[in-house]
């Protein structure tokens, strides 16, 4: 190893949202000077049966900005080790390691963003594109007392999508939930939107 | 004693299978190489003997069919090619470990589409493949692959799709405008494999409302 | 969403298509090192006509194995860093499988577990009949045995 001169990193933490997982730490400034860090990980399987192994992290061995994706790198619902060291020339850091390990299961699922519209008579449903991981929950019901709530589950992402033919004169709203299957978990549902079909009728 | 570079006469040696029609392919390393003929053998994974594929001995296509030798799709299978020049050189390759199941990529289905007046009827025709069962009869696609569905997309007017999919073959698109252009796509998918065939694509035009006019 | 269901054994939260996209992105690499085509550890005899109920034994028992013999000793040569990434994959959902599976422990149950057994002794002396660095190689390379095979109990 280079001569240790450079602080280590510190404030490590991760912030993980819809299994988007980013590493972040506070930079380590030298004047005039360019910093790279170099940030590895280590699975449970690894820090329990070969703890001497870290792996270089996909997008960030090295980066220069303090903070690096790691969605890449987690690929099993355990904890992960994650440790990072700034490097200058053939100056480096010691390591600095992520205090509590982070578990991909305790992302946040955030409602996802729909745009509900209308063609004819056709219920037209657009979702955010969140990935492979994901999938949809749609509820769909006719706005009338008693009404019975339909669900659909729909894989595609980012493209405006028929939900239903809807009957002349109704309203009809929607709801979408994601589910995750690595983790198992769903986030809350979005709000309701509705929309309403002008009032000619279909011919049979 | 120095081993002869021999990898001009013989490259590439792998298979290609699309539908569990599993055919092995080589390159010659020549530009020109009407002189050089090849010898295929094959064997399951875990066995000793190498067998001498019949029909494809001293052949000088580069090709040679091996879909009933590794017709077992639960087996691992490997294959290999001699070359032989007319000086005598000669050179052997094998492939990489094969698993049909794995490697097998999948056709476009075959589909009919019959356009209605407000409607669009899709039937999806069985698959068959050339493996047989016990009792000797063809193995379809969905016999193979416990998972397998189909999903098919109607691009209406350019702004949004309609989407259908299940295990069964019959699918309606209804609600639709007459006398109006379509485009359906239809794809076997094959999760677990995560297999994805390549779209056939119908462009149909519902028929016109004889009602109104 | 899917799980694997090794008999009694319930298994959520491991999507196999992540463990294939693991194992398919060195499986050329890891399986090109293993030049004794003759041999195969897991043999018919090992996993063919195995019931629902010995699953959760025998999957266990090679779970175990895997990561306490075979890929222990597999990351170390791997420079690759496409290995050391697919291999940390497999190697931390198969830990967390193998934590998973509660096989019963009960008598009634002896005569399955050792049915278990007695497979799960083919593939080991199979192993241990070859060179330790060769039967690391020849077991790294027949995951795909293993997850095909695994592919029946996940639904």
């Amino acid at each position: 190893d280079g001569v240790t001169v450079l602080p280590a990193p510190q404030n490590l933490s991760v912030q993980s949202t819809n299994m988007k997982h980013l590493l972040t730490w506070s930079p380590v400034t030298v004047p005039g000077e360019i910093i790279y860090y170099f940030v590895e990980y280590q699975g449970e399987y690894e820090s329990l049966y070969m703890s001497h192994i870290w792996i270089p992290s996909s997008w960030c061995s090295p980066t220069e900005g303090p903070e690096c994706d790691i969605t890449d790198d987690i690929t099993a619902t355990v904890p992960y080790k994650l440790r990072v060291r700034a490097t200058l020339g053939s100056q480096t850091s010691a390591w600095s390691t992520l205090q509590h390990p982070f578990n991909r299961n305790s992302t946040t699922l955030t409602p996802p963003v729909m745009e509900v519209t209308k063609d004819g008579f056709h219920l037209v449903i657009k979702l955010e594109d969140l990935g492979p991981q994901f999938e949809f929950l749609v509820a769909y019901w006719r706005r009338e007392p008693g009404a019975k709530e339909h669900v659909k589950v729909v894989r595609s992402r980012g493209i405006p999508v028929h939900l239903e033919t809807m009957e002349p004169g109704a309203a009809y709203c929607v709801k979408v939930q994601t589910f995750v299957k690595a983790i198992r978990r769903h986030s809350p549902f979005s709000q309701a939107e509705c929309v309403k079909v002008q009032g000619e009728t279909l011919p049979l | 004693h120095i081993a002869e570079d021999t990898s001009d006469l013989l490259q590439h040696v792998k298979f290609q299978s699309s539908n569990f029609e599993n055919i092995l392919t080589w390159d010659s390393g020549l530009d020109s190489a009407p002189d050089i003929v090849y010898s295929v053998e094959y064997k399951k994974y875990g066995e000793r003997e190498w067998l001498a594929k019949e029909g494809c001995q001293r052949i000088t296509r580069k090709s040679c069919n091996l879909t009933m030798e590794t017709g077992n799709f639960m087996e691992f299978y490997y294959a290999r090619v001699t070359a032989l020049s007319a000086g005598g050189r000669s050179a052997t390759k094998m492939t990489d470990r094969f698993s049909s199941l794995q490697h097998t990529t999948i056709k476009p289905p075959d589909v009919t589409c019959i356009p209605k007046v407000r409607s669009i009827q899709m039937i999806v025709h069985p698959t068959s493949t050339p493996i047989r069962a016990g009792d000797g009869h063809r193995l379809s696609l969905e016999d193979v692959f416990s998972d397998l569905f189909y999903r098919l997309e109607l691009q209406v007017n350019h702004t949004y799709q309609m989407h259908l999919g299940g295990k069964q073959r019959d699918y309606e698109f209804t609600g639709l405008t007459p006398d109006t252009e379509f485009l359906g796509t239809i794809m076997i998918f094959v999760p677990t494999w995560s297999k994805e065939s390549a779209p056939y694509v119908c462009r149909v035009k519902t028929l016109p409302d004889r009602m109104w006019t | 969403g899917q799980e694997f269901q090794f008999g009694p054994c319930r298994v959520e939260g491991v999507v196999l298509q992540e463990l294939w996209e693991a194992f398919r992105a060195m499986k050329d690499i890891v399986q090109a090192k293993d030049n004794i085509t003759s041999v195969r550890l897991l043999r018919k005899e090992v996993l063919q006509n195995v019931s629902d109920t010995e699953s959760c034994y025998l999957i266990r028992a090679l779970l175990k194995f895997y990561l306490n013999t075979v890929f222990k000793n597999s990351l170390d040569k791997a420079a690759d860093s496409r290995i050391r990434k697919s291999f940390s994959t497999l190697a931390n959902n198969f830990f967390v499988i193998a934590s998973k599976l509660q096989p019963s422990q009960e008598k009634e149950m002896f005569s399955t577990s050792e049915s278990a057994r007695r497979r799960f002794l083919l593939f080991q002396r199979a192993f241990q009949q070859l060179d330790i660095q060769a039967a690391q190689t020849k077991a790294f390379g027949e995951v795909d045995i293993l997850l095909t095979w695994m592919e029946k109990f996940y639904q």
